[in-house]
């Protein structure tokens, strides 16, 4: 899922981020003397499926106010279809306040995320091998004008995500058009309207919908969280790209008006009933989401304490703020884990040694490209291990070379001595981001730090997204590169939304160029072993590739800092999508 | 003059009026109009001022080496983590001076925050950057302006029509956009160069010239219209002398004092849209410049007001007296005016 963030905010050297969705995560949360800058470590998100409406109440809540989200450097969703949003940004918003899907996250006593039903009354009944599910669909849950959601109208939402020629940019692309039965051969409703599909059916009587899948998806009750697994108005009440403008609501909330890259205006929705909800509250009145905010502009406003931003919010904060923003904000200054992992991709085929991939490891001066990008280190960026983000099922505590990696120009040195290479010989070639003069700084220091370590390094400017460039095979100047970067993010937390995006042979991000066949057959395998012990086995999977292979450098694991104002009740973040909280925030009256 | 003295015609000094026959007056009876105006000039106080405003920057770019190895600075990447307060929001340590230290000789403008680049380096070799470009750009352009404006003005008729049109036609075109279209262009085309720096220049200078020759064209145009009619031209040309000669020898020399007066006004826009394009990102993006530093600072302006008004300063003084100098020069050029 990509992040919806400033090229100014993410770019780290040449790494932009391109984010899939948070998976699970938690909290971290500022200590109050705001000298707590540890990584919180967190645990794995659970499940609850016997949750019911209505949500617990929040401690000390009360109803009425609005709420404005202030989205600095934020351009906010394209389109509102939530058959169309995988982006961190438009599903944070509009899966916790406007569109209901089968299942969904619940911000746990801990902080943890639970996965909860949603329209669905549980996590879904599959067969022994997971080829296929079915949910119960409640009764009590309504449209915004009314009517009750019915099964077929929740079986149409997801039949839709079939389209990837429609909603190309959605999130069924990757996982309805790949797991759901007939998914690449048959089109999707808008591209094939005459044809029957037979992958996904409903019972109107019973409530239920089935789906059918083609390979076994044990993860489909963490795909049901997404809001594309949500009803849609059958027939052309729903028809694309016009329901994208105006689609209609089912959460406690409704859209009053939108305009595209500046605002978000939801009121309260009077026909969502909190019985039929075991996660979501109707505290605010209303909720006014402003997006491509000027960051400096935003962190004054949030820092003056005034009426303005008393019961306002922003997503994001500037590393010049920090400082001030953590003493005198106390725990209104949110740490959040974002799932997310950067790193720089060396090319499998052009740096075939190992010792030089890990002579370029140590030759990345960590904490100096935060600090020259923008980030803070130690909160926004935190040392990284392995592809999977702490805290992610599975997860092992091991580091690829015996100790944390550090920026160490003399044991780079060493490693190239090793792999038979004087300093100075090896050239790394790699893009930059000119246009930002961040990561322009960024790319002085890693040019800098490579150099020390023994590297030339040519470093080509471009004013485009890198990612179009490595991700373009004929690409000229991608063709001369040995050095790429990807920044990851999990959709759930399950390993295989980490490891086979980046390196399966042919992977769309795998810029590294990884391909091994003994990887390949390990991922396709844990595919099939019982789900209880999947987790373990793409975390051995991980340390084996990284120990053995090291073909890609973690370079860091990621924090989004939110500040909350003074009248924001809760002030928490969703450790399931690396987002505030919605859910569960309302104004002190 | 004295107040009661009825005004005379002709009369290019602002000089007391003397006896053309007596002693003094033999005395400053050989100057030409350009050493009138240079007396003008040396006596108008703004002006000198000016002029050694203008000197010193011109200094500074031409020596940024030495002055910069004088002070101990480079522009050199440095590990920044040793100099900042890593959780200060990247900071200056103190002992790296402002804003939470005192002055010190090390970085005597202080460092700048995320990345520890010395600021006076920066500082100076932006000074470079911005007199480079906008010195080259000044030349550039006017050369081409002049040329064209001479040769329509003279040659008239369908020649007249095109260059006319030309001009016109440039004038359409709106700068901003033009410049902001070209840069990814250029990157698309010289990224995988190894003399990309250089290229970046290079281009700049060119986008500056190419939309910044039209007024100058249209002034030399607009005086060689009225100036052929003269009799000097028609008895050159009644003498037989080739077009080349007459244009060069006849017209120029008459034109030196408006052409003058707009590179003096073209010099300081050039600064300014300079440090304006590498605010917006298209300029020179990587090395130094005023405007991709004020681009940087802009957010640090509340904590770190000093790293902000460096390089404003600097461009506010540099375009500033270059200005006054400029309007000066009009003036002392200009026979009407009398101060």
């Amino acid at each position: 899922m990509k992040r919806n963030k400033p090229l100014a905010l993410v770019a780290g050297a040449a790494l932009l981020t391109l984010a899939a969705c948070g998976g699970s995560g938690s909290e971290g949360e500022n200590g109050e003397n705001g000298d707590d800058n540890e990584y919180r470590e967190q645990g794995a998100g659970t499940k609850d499926p016997t949750r019911t409406g209505p949500a617990p109440g929040v401690e000390g809540a009360t109803e009425g106010g609005t709420i404005t989200v202030y989205l600095p450097g934020d351009p906010g969703p394209d389109s509102l279809d939530p058959t169309d949003g995988w982006s961190v940004t438009g599903n944070s918003i509009q899966q916790a306040l406007t569109h209901r899907s089968l299942t969904q996250y619940s911000r746990g006593e801990d902080g943890e995320p639970v996965l909860v039903p949603d329209l669905a009354v549980d996590l879904g009944q599959h067969n022994d091998d997971f080829t296929e599910w079915t949910f119960e669909i409640r009764k009590d849950a309504t449209w915004e004008d009314g009517k009750p959601i019915t099964a077929e109208e929740v079986a149409w939402g997801m039949q839709r995500s079939m389209d990837s020629d429609t909603f190309p940019a959605g999130p069924g692309t990757e996982y309805s058009a790949h797991y759901f039965l007939e998914g690449g051969i048959y089109k999707g409703p808008y591209t094939q309207p005459d044809k029957k599909y037979d992958g996904i059916t409903f019972d109107n009587e019973a409530s239920t919908v089935t789906v059918k899948m083609a390979t076994p998806f044990p993860d489909m009750d963490y795909w049901g969280a997404f809001m594309a697994m949500g009803p849609a108005p059958l027939g052309d009440a729903s028809k694309p790209p016009n329901y994208g403008q105006q689609p209609l609501s089912n959460g406690p909330y409704k859209i009053e008006s939108w305009k595209p890259n500046e605002e978000l205006v939801l009121v309260r929705n009077d026909q969502w009933s909190a019985d039929s909800d075991p996660a979501r509250h109707q505290y605010p009145d209303e909720w006014v989401f402003k997006f491509n905010q000027d960051q400096a502009k935003v962190d004054q406003i949030m820092l003056s304490g005034n009426t303005d931003s008393q019961s306002a919010l922003s997503t994001s904060l500037g590393s010049d703020k920090y400082e001030q923003a953590s003493s005198e904000l106390g725990d209104r200054l949110v740490q959040q884990s974002a799932q997310c992992v950067s790193t720089l991709a060396p090319d499998y085929t052009k740096i075939t040694e190992i010792e030089v991939r890990k002579a370029i490891a140590y030759g990345y001066p960590y904490t100096d490209m935060w600090l020259a990008t923008g980030e803070v280190p130690g909160v926004t960026r935190v040392p990284a291990n392995s592809l999977m983000p702490p805290g992610m099922a599975g997860k092992r505590d091991f580091q690829p070379d015996g100790e944390q990696i550090t920026y160490n120009p003399e044991k780079s040195k060493e490693l190239l001595a090793e792999a038979g290479y004087e300093p100075g010989e090896y050239e790394i070639t790699m893009v930059y981001y000119e246009v930002d003069p961040l990561a322009v700084a960024g790319q002085k220091q890693l040019t800098k730090g490579l150099e020390e370590a023994g590297f030339t390094v040519k470093a080509i400017p471009v004013q485009e997204s890198p990612y179009n460039i490595w991700l373009d095979p004929d690409n000229k100047i991608n063709k001369t590169l040995n050095l790429r970067g990807v920044n990851w993010c999990s959709d759930w937390p399950a390993g295989s939304t980490m490891l086979p995006p980046l390196l399966k042979t042919d992977a769309a991000y795998n810029t590294a160029q990884f391909s091994e066949a003994s990887v390949d057959d390990e991922m396709d395998r844990i595919a099939t072993i019982p789900l209880e012990e999947q987790a373990d086995a793409w975390g051995a999977l991980d340390e084996k590739i990284m120990t053995e292979f090291f073909p890609i450098i973690p370079t860091a694991f990621r924090n989004d800092l939110f500040v909350f104002g003074e009248k924001v009740g809760n002030p928490t973040g969703d450790g399931a999508l690396g987002a505030p909280n919605y859910k569960d925030l309302f104004v002190v009256q | 003059m004295s107040a009661a003295a009825p005004e005379k015609l002709g009369n290019l000094t602002d000089e007391a009026v003397v006896d053309p026959n007596s002693k003094q007056g033999k005395a400053i009876s050989g100057r030409s109009p350009m050493q009138i105006a240079l007396r003008r000039l040396m006596r108008d106080k703004v002006a000198v001022f000016c002029a050694f405003v203008v000197l010193f920057f011109i200094i500074i770019a031409v020596f940024a080496g030495p002055i910069t190895k004088a002070f101990g600075v480079s522009t050199e990447t440095v590990f920044p983590s040793q100099y900042l307060d890593v959780l200060g929001g990247g900071l200056p340590l103190p002992e790296y001076g402002p804003p939470n230290g005192g002055f010190t000789w090390d970085h005597p403008f202080g460092i700048a925050p995320k990345t520890a680049d010395d600021n006076l380096a920066y500082w100076i070799y932006g000074a470079r950057t911005s007199l480079i470009i906008a010195t080259v750009a000044t030349v550039v352009a006017t050369l081409i302006g002049v040329v064209i404006g001479l040769l329509a003005g003279f040659l008239g008729g369908w020649v007249d029509k095109f260059l006319s049109f030309v001009i016109d036609a440039f004038l359409t075109i709106p700068f901003l956009l033009a410049a902001l279209t070209m840069a990814p262009i250029l990157n698309d085309r010289f990224a995988i160069s190894d003399h990309y720096q250089q290229i970046q220049k290079f281009s700049l200078v060119t986008i500056l010239a190419i939309f910044g020759w039209m007024s100058i064209a249209r002034l030399v145009r607009g005086e060689v219209l009225s100036l052929r009619e003269r009799e000097f031209v028609q008895a050159a040309r009644v003498l037989g002398m080739p077009t080349r000669r007459i244009l060069l020898k006849e017209l120029l020399p008459n034109l030196a004092a408006p052409i003058i007066i707009s590179v003096s006004l073209m010099l300081p826009a050039f600064v300014a849209l300079e440090a304006g394009l590498a605010y917006l990102g298209i300029g020179v993006t990587s090395g130094a410049s005023w405007g991709r530093t004020i681009l940087q600072a802009q957010v640090y302006f509340e904590s770190y007001p000093l790293y902000l008004w460096q390089p404003l300063l600097g461009i506010v003084a540099l375009v500033l007296s270059l200005n006054l100098l400029g309007d000066a020069i009009r003036d002392a050029l200009d026979p009407k005016t009398r101060r």
